[in-house]
């Protein structure tokens, strides 16, 4: 049995999957804020598991980004170097809101007089300048402690190149109070930068006592359920997940824990159909969120921020997050009409209260759930299932103030908010596929929340991808996507140089050496040694450049031939990246091995739809807006009861109680074995 | 070809917007690809570069930009282009540059200005255009900007509107009079490619555009974002009262002699227009301070936005009710051959004439005084032992920012000219240049910006040479004449750089401006940023601020006693309220 629970902000989402028979289950869950181990434990029971039978047990969890944001972390202390503690503080001093004179930096989550410095010094090389001051730590860190902090982070210039004053560091904290954890930048990341790497470190702390107490109280319950202690799991920034003990460690890694995990479910999903390139889009009720799949991998980065905005620097954390676009357009977002007169849609949502206006809770704006009810697409007797019956008449008096502000009907103005909602779509699934060279065209979209399949083949018609696919059980696919994830671990090292200056000998003995410390770290967490999987890339970039691509390397010994190969592969990643290429010397920056830990991939369940046929499938017909392609009465089918492999022609709407497909009149829907649907356009 | 014709379609609102926003984007993706492949630190660190789309009559439409100070400086460019090139020559894959001071584009030879025009079935519907600090284009002093140069033949290679592209094919011609004219060839070069990829970036943008909605309604998308620019414009103009505001400042010199020149302006505001009247401003200077009418149109419209509306996506439209009247052959409007390497510094003392004239109205958006000068930077020379060869670093610092009336400035800050620019990495630096930065950290000089908000803190960072010997040049401007505070706030303290010859521990030299200042294996070059101006009197300060400053370090206890009345006790850190009482009625009494 491997199990998996998506802790939201509303609902804990549990997907459990029986690898006897490939058979799935589900349950939904009011999250407990006071208690989230309870609601997680309350998901097992209501899905009736046997957690004694639970043989891989992996969690997603906000636990850490809500204590970021809500600054609900520890008080937290800082040594670092002297003459630098205001690093922290300075940051890098961009103004992002360029125009606004009164802009506000980031506060750091440590204040001054936490941040303490010690006599020590490296240069870029690694070597010792000054030595590390021993006394200088032991009496900062009873300064620390005098002033009750209860965690404690260590940042060094050029640890990345040398961690042994960090080290040093480290080991007096843990000797005068072994009761306080400690981080040492270099132990999150061994990149360069030091405000950067500073800040990492810094949140790791502010936020490891919560991550820990969390993950031992959770661990606690579910062990007590009769959960084997080493079937617990926790899903990770990089959509890897790592043991609950590597996590309590390293908690920072856990920041992005449930967004990835929708991209994983697509990369599987992609497997499974034998599509290595896919884009990934998830829509729910305040956000889009999109992320590219390149042969079968997720992009990752190391330059992620948590709250950046357009007009707020935010704070970076170094670790190896996946790429995913995230922008303020889903179900809920509010439309409205700025000072310009232009119509905008988002970024502030009505939410889960008081939602849309159709839910009649309340809400008097106008949303894009209101638009896709006026505009026919959904159906407002069937929304969860029936559970909450949709308010058209609330709908369209909402819409009706865009209406007159542009002296329009209702309708129209709802597809006006429809075209606004899916060109700001079009604009983050753009930013990914074709300004970072690629050509949809080579690409399947995997849609999914609670509005993906609504927004779906809108969306494709003008992105030209080969075809969309919606999953099964669209609304709790970030928890089947956990259900699909390995073990894995990323090691990245700063190290610049130029490749025609470098030995083969030395890059070998570098990657060498990373992947023997990956394959160590992997065995430790019970991996076999033939079930680790390790991949190398290198940022690279032109001699000169700041900014890099990601190169991957090719495997076996690094020799003068795969030195040559790897420029190769530089130069015209570079020229479909950015369009052109240059005869100028090429630099190595950071050296990047990932280590999986291959668990046994799950089989899917075929569906039984023996007997089933499109005309027993369909429910009725309804009067549909396909905005440019006008009005249509599409037909409605029910999901569940489509024969598998037989494609119906648009206009159509299937409907199933988490969520609704639209199908355009150019455009075909196909069930396929494993339930997902189809929808291509028609040649 | 010909301009695309004025036909009118039935784009509907949304379609406009949708496209209005397109655009945008395409802008942003032009940002993006610049900064991502430039080979100037300037560009990708700094961001000192903008990026955007122009219609075909030379109106901008869209821009992304890095800094302030590149505001709407696109379409004098392109205007300047379509002067000597006419639109119906043009072809696709045709490329441009110029960098012009004097003409329409230019502001200094460093800012070098690409313009591609596009052409979609057969007729010219906009150019993509960019404008970057290329960090080498020749001249006398290595990174091309220096404090003492006397004409603009010594500020580096001019390029006065050329064609580079020919219908797609290089003029190989002019790309060899580039590379063998400045120091740096690689890089520049490779800017230049790099600019190139940013312009075709916008290319597509807009040929997708037309694909989607036809050329028709991407021209009425142009007109609708003009018009509605300029009626957001003069919405927010009304909301200020009328009136005329002035303001006079002194700029501490030219970098060639010692005396200060003073500037002014008096702006008059009226229900449909904002004039700004630079009339009485001192002469153009001997040095390379002055400015030139692109870079004072650039500057106002910098201060203009900033305080009207900092939100509004930038086009032509906004700046229609803007009117500047100055004569020529001032400070501001220097004629060739007066050499403009450090405009940027003028140019920021423009802003911050008109910031101070309307603070009184608009202190709601504007702060007090800044550190303001972008205290440009260049360390250069040669790396002896290891593999970094001859080097340049070029960079701006940061500084302190003024309180505002309900809250402190903000510390460590780039300054209104930088943007979305980032300082340098210390581990960065010290790995690409032969330096060691012995400190970063905050300048937390007293009393000055001391105020019921106090002024943000400035930085100190000091670069001790590695190398057997290095050149500085700087220009730190408020050197002489430190940031403005108001509402009885003190002002801030003065940008320098000091001087400590190795071995000592004492500064040799405190200086405002220095050109290529040789420097020897372990000087130490200390560069201060000022605190910002503080706001309201000290006396009025919440002694809880004061305790908060004391427990972070920034104060010292006795700090707080001579400077805010405030009795702190130095062990406990507690405030003695009776004893504060009494000392604050002493000071006031004192005081009048």
């Amino acid at each position: 049995m491997r199990i998996a629970s998506d802790i939201g902000g509303t609902f804990t989402d549990l997907v459990a999957l029986d690898e006897s028979t490939g058979a799935i289950s589900t349950a939904k869950v009011s999250t407990t804020p006071s208690n989230f181990a309870q609601g997680v434990v309350d998901s097992i029971d209501k899905a009736a598991q046997d957690a004694a039978e639970t043989a891989f047990f992996v969690h997603g969890s906000t636990i850490v980004i809500n204590a970021l944001t809500e600054r609900k972390g520890v008080r937290t202390g800082l040594i670092t170097t002297r003459g630098f503690r205001d690093v922290l503080e300075i940051g890098r001093a961009n103004r992002p809101d360029i125009y606004n004179m009164a802009y506000v930096k980031p506060t750091p989550f440590v204040p001054r007089y936490l941040r303490r410095e010690v006599s020590e010094r490296l240069n870029y090389k690694g070597e010792v300048l000054t030595p590390l001051d021993l006394d200088d730590v032991a009496r900062e860190v009873r300064f620390l402690l005098g002033e009750g902090v209860e965690a404690i982070a260590v940042c060094f210039l050029h640890s990345y190149a040398n961690p042994a004053h960090e080290i040093a560091c480290g080991e007096i904290v843990v000797e005068l109070a072994p009761q306080i954890p400690v981080t040492l930048s270099h132990q999150i990341t061994q990149e360069w930068r030091e405000y950067e790497r500073t800040n990492t470190a810094v949140l790791n702390s502010y936020v490891h006592p919560i991550a820990r107490h969390y993950l031992d109280h959770l661990e606690t319950s579910l062990v007590g359920m009769g959960m084997p202690r080493e079937s617990l799991h926790v899903m990770q920034s990089n959509g890897g997940s790592a043991t609950f003990d590597a996590a309590k460690d390293a908690p920072i890694h856990l920041v992005e824990s449930g967004p990835v995990a929708g991209v994983i479910g697509a990369v599987r999903i992609g497997e499974l159909i034998g599509e290595r390139n896919v884009i990934a889009l998830d829509i729910g009720g305040t956000t889009a969120k999109t992320s590219l799949v390149e042969n079968g991998m997720p992009k990752i980065t190391t330059e992620y921020k948590i709250e950046h905005r357009r007009d707020f620097a935010g704070y970076p954390i170094l670790t190896p997050t996946i790429d995913i676009v995230e922008i303020g357009a889903g179900g809920g977002s509010i439309a409205w009409v700025d000072d310009a007169g232009a119509l905008r849609v988002g970024p502030v949502s009505a939410g889960a209260e008081p939602g849309p206006a159709c839910y009649g809770k309340g809400g008097e704006r106008p949303t894009v759930t209101d638009a896709n009810v006026l505009a026919g697409r959904i159906n407002p007797e069937y929304f969860l299932g029936g559970e909450i019956a949709l308010d058209v008449a609330q709908s369209a008096a909402a819409m009706a103030s865009i209406g007159e502000a542009f002296s329009i009907g209702v309708e129209e103005a709802a597809m006006g908010v429809l075209r606004i909602a899916d060109a700001n779509m079009m604009n983050a699934l753009k930013l990914v596929s074709v300004r970072r060279g690629y050509d949809p065209r080579d690409f399947t979209l995997v849609v999914f929340g609670g509005g993906g399949a609504l927004h779906g083949a809108a969306l494709m018609r003008e992105l030209r991808v080969k075809k969309t696919i919606i999953p099964l059980l669209p609304g709790v696919f970030s928890a089947w996507g956990m259900l699909m994830t390995d073990l894995r671990r990323d090691y990245i090292r700063t190290l610049v140089t130029r490749i025609d200056r470098v030995t083969p000998e030395r890059l070998d003995g570098l990657l060498s050496e990373m992947s023997a410390q990956a394959e160590r770290e992997m065995m430790a967490e019970g991996i076999a040694p033939d079930a680790v999987v390790l991949q190398r890339h290198a940022d690279m970039r032109y001699l000169g450049q700041e900014h890099t691509v990601k190169v991957q390397l090719p495997g076996g010994v690094i020799d003068a031939a795969a030195l040559d190969e790897i420029s190769a592969r530089f130069h015209a990643l570079h020229e479909q990246t950015y369009t052109f290429r240059l005869d100028t010397p090429v630099e190595l920056v950071n050296y990047h091995v990932t280590a999986f830990g291959r668990v046994p991939t799950p089989d899917i369940q075929r569906v039984d739809a023996t007997g089933n046929r499109l005309e027993t499938a369909r429910k009725g017909t309804r009067r549909v807006n396909f905005d440019e392609l006008g009005f249509h009465e599409a037909i409605i089918y029910e999901r569940d009861r489509l024969p598998v492999g037989e494609a119906l022609r648009g206009p159509a709407v299937i409907e199933e109680p988490s969520s609704t497909t639209v199908v355009f009149p150019d455009q075909t829907l196909t069930r396929d074995e494993y339930g997902f649907l189809h929808i291509e356009m028609v040649t | 070809m010909t301009n695309a014709p004025l036909t009118r379609s039935s784009t509907d609102p949304f379609t406009l917007d949708i496209i209005a926003e397109m655009l945008r984007a395409s802008a942003e993706e032009m940002f993006v690809v610049y900064g991502r492949t430039a080979q100037s630190p300037i560009i990708y660190e700094v961001l000192d570069m903008a990026c955007g789309l122009v219609s075909p009559d030379g109106d901008l439409i869209a821009e992304a930009e890095g800094v302030p100070g590149f505001i709407g400086c696109l379409s004098f460019a392109v205007r300047e282009i379509l002067d000597k090139f006419p639109a119906q020559t043009m072809r696709p894959g045709d490329i441009y540059a110029t960098n012009d001071p004097y003409k329409g584009g230019g502001t200094h030879l460093s800012d070098v200005v690409l313009v591609l025009p596009i052409v979609y079935e057969g007729a010219l519907v906009g150019f993509a255009v960019n404008k970057a600090h290329w960090t080498e284009v020749g001249g006398m002093a290595p990174g091309s900007w220096t404090t003492d140069s006397t004409e603009i033949y010594q500020e580096g290679l001019q390029l006065p509107a050329v064609k580079l592209f020919d219908a797609g094919e290089p003029i190989q011609g002019i790309l060899d009079v580039i590379e063998v004219n400045v120091r740096l060839p690689q890089m520049t070069m490779g800017d230049l490619y790099a600019g190139i990829a940013s312009l075709r970036a916008g290319e597509r943008g807009i040929v997708s555009i037309c694909n989607k909605y036809g050329a028709a309604a991407l021209h009425e998308t142009m007109s609708t974002l003009l018009a509605r620019g300029e009626q957001i414009a003069l919405a927010r103009l009304a909301a200020l009262p009328a009136g005329e505001y002035t303001s006079e400042m002194w700029i501490d010199d030219d970098g060639l002699s010692d005396d200060p020149l003073k500037v002014c302006v008096r702006i008059t505001i009226d229900a449909d227009s904002f004039t700004a009247d630079f009339t009485g401003s001192a002469g153009q200077a001997p040095g390379p301070i002055n400015t030139t009418w692109t870079g004072l149109l650039v500057a106002v419209r910098e201060i203009f936005k900033e305080a009207l509306d900092s939100d509004f996506p930038n086009n032509d439209g906004f700046f229609r009710p803007l009117h500047v009247i100055c004569p020529d052959g001032t400070l501001f409007t220097a004629q060739r051959p007066a050499p403009v390497s450090t405009y940027w510094e003028t140019g920021a003392y423009i802003s911050d004439l008109i910031w101070q004239a309307l603070f009184p109205i608009a202190s709601d958006k504007l702060p007090v005084g800044h550190h303001l000068s972008i205290c440009g930077t260049i360390i250069s020379g040669v790396d002896e032992e290891g593999e970094r060869g001859q080097f340049v670093l070029v960079e701006p610092q940061a500084g302190g920012w003024g309180a505002m009336t309900t809250r402190d400035g903000m510390s460590g800050m780039v300054p209104s000219g930088d943007g979305e620019t980032y300082i340098m990495a210390v581990e960065v630096c010290e790995t690409r240049y032969p330096l060691l930065v012995d400190q970063f950290a905050f300048n937390t000089e007293h009393p000055a910006g001391s105020g019921q908000y106090r002024g943000g803190f400035g930085l100190i960072r000091d670069y001790r040479v590695l190398s057997e010997t290095a050149d500085l040049t700087a220009t730190f401007g408020r050197f002489k004449f430190p940031p403005w505070g108001a509402g009885g706030g003190a002002d801030g303290s003065s940008n320098a750089v000091e001087i400590i010859p190795a071995g000592t521990d004492a500064p040799a030299l405190r200086k405002g401006k220095l050109a290529r200042y040789r420097l020897r294996h372990g000087d130490v070059a200390r560069l201060i940023t000022a605190v910002g101006g503080g706001y309201g009197h000290a006396l009025d300060r919440d002694p809880a601020l004061v305790q908060r400053d004391v427990r972070n370090e920034l104060l010292t206890p006795m700090q707080a006693h001579i400077f805010y009345g405030v009795a702190i006790d130095p062990d406990t850190l507690a405030v003695d309220a009776e004893e504060t009482a009494r000392l604050r009625l002493m000071m006031r009494e004192t005081s009048s």
